[in-house]
């Protein structure tokens, strides 16, 4: 009986060490009214959170641990991945401890992290739901793993880190990439994001300029083009509304997902062969890759 | 899995101390203080007359009297001579760490002596832009009253429930649900609350 006692009350006792541990790194982020979000040191003088609670870039502090209240400069955000990044003097606390999101799988406890007030970290339980490989975020982000929890993502729990029971932090929740889990952009893709951020302050995407819906017939599929705006590399090649994208350098397209997975990564600048089928008949074009204008659908 | 492990000592322990309170609707209560387990603690909003049913642990319904009742921090106190059950310990939601578990024992949705397990958060006001908290505080009344908040899944029919440490020693009594988050009238509060009502 003193065994299972202990062991429940050891289990609580590491849970509220990981909490400890992983919120030393974590801080209330002041970008929009009344509801801070959350944010985590994610690199010396650098912090992470979520770009959809981001509503401000201008006059935006962050609570420290300690309780200290200091100013924060925007330094850019990427819609596609729900990711925003701000600036902090360094030296200003501790450096996220980030583990390896490969390593979890269903079933592993897991906390979220938040930081709302000067009342110390917060904190919500659950088990990772589901693990798998690359996606793409309905808002476009290209995500390296998947990685869900049934962990409730609370008010101003946005931005805030998914935690192991040892501590370690394996990704930032976003509560806007799917609902109702909670969706964790895993640590490799917040590298990257925040990498691009603190370089240009967005993250460049490929572009085209033209609309097209997927379409089919007995020799096969293809997207349709429905539109085409002026000046955009898709009018430059000599693209015409009504020919049908049927392969992109030699490869069958099929669906939308194909294309924008050429269009994504570092695809600005590059030449690709489009087979194009215009009144029955098949043509090359070759099309360079535009960088899609900032602001475009933006909230 | 055997009873023992996880939270099965606990949760048997504090479940032989919360009782059912009908009064046209359903609400969870638990026996409380020295009395000789005839008082039971509940929420002011399970209770709307003088009297009340209390159903004890082992389904007997007995009648019970509400003796004390703060509508403003939603606790309220019934006697229940006939009930006999034993009161639950008191433990201190200020001492807890964010991350430690938590559960609460009450009859969500009419589940009878449901455990819901969780964490907990703070022993605070209800922050800035949760649902409740932009409400107007009454008239010389502070707006910060504290409530232990806690990452636990409740329902309607916890109401006036105990929410526990993992040792089962009960930190607060279950008032609402404010944006999805367990919110309870802190335990070390309710002597002073149920002595001046």
């Amino acid at each position: 009986m003193a065994d299972s006692r202990s062991s429940i009350a050891a289990l609580s006792d590491q849970l509220a060490d990981a909490v400890a541990a992983a919120s030393a790194s974590v801080v209330a982020v002041h970008a929009r009214p009344r509801l801070p979000s959350t944010g985590v040191h994610w690199r010396d003088g650098v912090v992470v959170t979520t770009d959809g609670t981001v509503r401000q870039e201008e006059d935006i502090t962050v609570s420290l641990p300690d309780g200290k209240r200091i100013p924060a400069t925007f330094a850019g955000r990427d819609r596609g991945t729900d990711l925003a990044v701000v600036r902090i003097p360094p030296g200003s606390l501790r450096v996220a401890e980030l583990g390896d999101p490969a390593v979890l799988r269903p079933g592993n406890l897991v906390l979220a992290l938040a930081r709302l007030d000067e009342g110390g970290a917060r904190a919500a339980f659950g088990a990772v739901s589901a693990t798998g490989g690359k996606w793409r975020a309905w808002k476009g982000g290209e995500i390296d793993r998947w990685l869900q929890s049934d962990v409730t993502i609370y008010p101003g729990f946005g931005g805030g880190p998914l935690v192991d029971s040892s501590g370690q932090i394996h990704g930032i929740n976003s509560g806007a990439l799917s609902r109702p889990l909670a969706t964790t952009i895993p640590v490799g893709t917040v590298n990257r994001v925040v990498a691009e951020l603190l370089e240009r302050g967005y993250v460049p995407r490929g572009w085209i300029g033209a609309a097209m819906q997927p379409v089919r017939d007995d020799e096969g599929g293809g997207l349709l083009l429905v539109s085409i705006e002026k000046d955009t590399p898709a009018a430059k090649a000599g693209l015409f509304l009504g020919d049908v994208i049927a392969a992109i350098d030699g490869k069958t397209l099929e669906s939308f997902d194909q294309l924008l997975d050429v269009l994504s990564g570092d695809s600005v600048g590059k030449k690709v062969r489009l087979d194009v089928v215009r009144a029955g008949k098949r043509r090359e074009i070759e099309v360079v890759i535009g960088e899609r204008p900032r602001g475009r659908g933006r909230r | 899995m055997p009873s023992e492990l996880f939270l099965g000592d606990a949760a048997a322990r504090l479940r032989a101390s919360v009782v059912a309170i009908v009064d046209g609707g359903h609400g969870a209560g638990f026996a409380w203080g020295g009395g000789g387990g005839d008082l039971f603690v509940t929420s002011a909003h399970v209770v709307s007359s003088r009297q009340a049913v209390v159903v004890t642990p082992d389904g007997r319904a007995v009648k019970g009297t509400v003796v004390g009742r703060d509508v403003d921090r939603d606790v309220a106190l019934i006697h229940a001579p006939e009930a006999r059950v034993p009161a639950v310990t008191c433990g201190d939601p200020y001492a807890l760490r964010p991350g430690a578990l938590v559960f609460a024992v009450g009859h969500p949705l009419g589940v009878k002596d449901a455990v819901s397990v969780g964490v907990f958060q703070a022993v605070r006001a209800i922050p800035l832009g949760f649902g409740m908290a932009e409400q107007r505080p009454r008239r010389g009344r502070s707006p910060f009253i504290p409530w232990v908040q806690a990452d636990v899944r409740l329902a309607p029919g916890n109401s006036g429930g105990p929410i526990a440490d993992v040792e089962g020693n009960v930190i607060g009594v279950v008032a609402m649900i404010v944006s999805g988050l367990a919110l309870a009238v802190p335990a070390p509060d309710l002597e002073r609350l149920l002595s001046n009502s």
